[in-house]
């Protein structure tokens, strides 16, 4: 069976989808699914920092793309986990080094070989996004509970379903429970409402993000890591499989936590 | 069947030729865009061409999009028979590429109403950066998000949300209306009049309607009357 292709973007910047891309992929190798990881972002690469693999790279997604170099030269495995691969972007080019067909042809190649290529999309809704929509099955959509990030993704799902891709499925990142309990952050239902798209993900802010991210180690390689949990659940999720979703309650500051209790002892 | 047939989908205006001489087809799709009634039906619409088995060659291919152009219709794509196909990809190459807006895929649903005035009718989410405008009411039936605008030369109705721009009475008309069952727009247009939302304004949680009286935009419940 060929396999499943699913373009990871959001509209706004820096909102997680390199970090979600590296993790839900590390997420399904863990489960035993052959997983191609594909950096659409040209110019801008990063995901192979994110998944710790910078120094392998001799060819880049754009080489295959121009002949230089066959596929299976240019994917970088991991070191620690044989079922992950990574397509690189070239970092000398730019967005237009490519085009739609030549990306539908490349993952139509991969889906042989793979039961999931997650592609990496980068901000914003020009060429690159065009490029990263035009294979996909599905769509996972990136959102942070901002209005402005909420307002970018809302665009962009209208492009999504206008480029008659089936409905995206939606991913809220670094949720900060304490703010949203004291009435400073959306919480998922205001999201919801606005983007009316089904949920498939809720990725807590967690610190360890960004000192996993340096070190080149997703945090779903480890089973501790909140976050981490967070993206396995995505993965079992996009593997049909039913997972509740958690209500984060842990990270509250201890303050927080202690005033509760006392309220609830009132 | 007859030589020129049209449908209303999702993705468009669906056009299909059957079967008879070129110049008989296009003569039919000509006759049928230039009626009256059909003007603001098609004006804009996304076409997607059926052709069957017949082979259309580039020129055959220009003069439609010339033909559809005169209505404002773009040609998006063609099923039908490989030479067509391939035919439609070397013209596409050439051409700018098709509006993004959805505006007009709703178009079939556009008839006549009760007022003699056209509705459009919208089932689905307008998203932010989507425009819908209409020569005639446009009926919402779903949110209209911030950052989506709907301009209608007749009333706005919106069976859901409203939070994006509005404007009903585009043409002028002071005596259109704008009604919703959450009226929480991002600013609000009827005629030449403009309100938009008070800084701290909490969406009320009934259907509102908002018309012009004494040359100001009121707000009021919306109670069958
Ligand atoms: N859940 C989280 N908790 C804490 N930090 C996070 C979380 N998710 C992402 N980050 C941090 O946010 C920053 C941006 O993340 P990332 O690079 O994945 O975003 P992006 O959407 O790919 O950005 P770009 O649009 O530039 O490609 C990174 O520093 C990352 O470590
Ligand atoms: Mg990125």
């Amino acid at each position: 069976m060929p396999g499943r292709i699913i373009t990871i973007t959001s509209g706004k910047g820096g909102v997680g989808k390199t970090t979600a891309t590296a993790n839900i992929g590390v997420a399904l190798a863990r489960r035993g699914q052959r997983v191609a990881c594909v950096d659409a972002d040209i110019g801008l690469r990063n995901l192979d920092v994110v998944m710790g693999l910078e120094n392998r790279i001799v060819y880049d997604l754009v080489d295959v793309v121009e002949g230089r170099a066959r596929l299976r030269q240019a994917l970088i495995k991991d070191k620690r986990l044989p079922e992950l691969q990574l397509l690189p972007a070239a970092q000398t080019r730019e967005k237009s080094a490519v085009n739609e067909k030549q990306m539908i042809k490349l993952c139509d190649d991969l889906r042989r070989e793979f039961d999931f290529v997650l592609i990496d999309s980068p901000a914003g809704i020009e060429l690159g996004f065009k490029n990263s929509i035009a294979p996909a099955d599905e769509v996972l959509i990136i959102v942070t509970p901002e209005v402005s990030s909420v307002r970018d993704a809302d665009r962009v799902i209208g492009l999504t379903e206008a480029s008659e891709k089936s409905s995206p499925k939606l991913i809220i990142n670094r949720l900060r429970p304490a703010m949203v309990r004291r009435g400073e952050m959306m919480d998922t239902a205001d999201v919801l409402e606005v983007l009316a798209i089904e949920l498939i993900g809720i990725v807590p802010e967690d610190e360890t993000i960004i000192t996993s991210t340096n070190k080149g180690q997703p945090v779903a390689l480890e089973d501790r890591s909140v976050a981490g949990a967070a993206f396995t659940h995505i993965a079992q999720r996009l593997l049909g499989e039913e997972v509740p979703f958690q209500v984060f309650d842990e990270s509250d500051g201890l303050m927080e936590r202690l005033a509760r209790l006392f309220r609830r002892n009132q | 069947m007859s030589i020129v047939s049209f449908k209303g989908t999702r993705e468009g205006l669906a056009i299909t030729f059957g079967e008879g001489a070129w110049h008989d087809v296009l003569n039919e799709l000509a006759t049928q865009l230039n009626r009256p009634s059909a003007q603001s039906f098609f004006q804009g619409a996304r076409v997607l061409l059926e052709t069957g088995e017949r082979a259309l060659d580039v020129a055959q291919i220009e003069e439609l999009i010339a033909l559809l152009a005169q209505h404002r219709m773009t040609l998006t794509a063609i099923s039908g028979e490989a030479h067509t196909r391939a035919a439609f990809e070397q013209v596409r190459a050439t051409m700018p590429a098709p509006p993004e807006s959805l505006a007009e895929e709703t178009r079939e649903a556009s008839a006549p109403n009760a007022f003699g005035k056209h509705a459009l009718l919208v089932q689905r989410t307008v998203r932010s950066g989507q425009n819908i405008k209409y020569a005639g009411t446009i009926l919402v039936i779903g949110d209209v998000n911030p950052g989506a605008q709907v301009v209608a030369e007749g009333d706005v109705i919106v069976w859901g949300k409203l939070r994006g721009v509005v404007h009903a009475g585009a043409a002028g008309d002071d005596n259109a209306m704008v009604g919703a069952l959450i009226l929480a727009p991002t600013q609000l247009r009827i005629g030449k009049q403009i309100a938009r939302a008070p800084d701290d304004k909490r969406a009320r949680q009934f259907p509102e309607v908002a018309r012009v009286r004494d040359g100001r935009i009121i707000v009021e419940p919306w109670i069958a009357s």
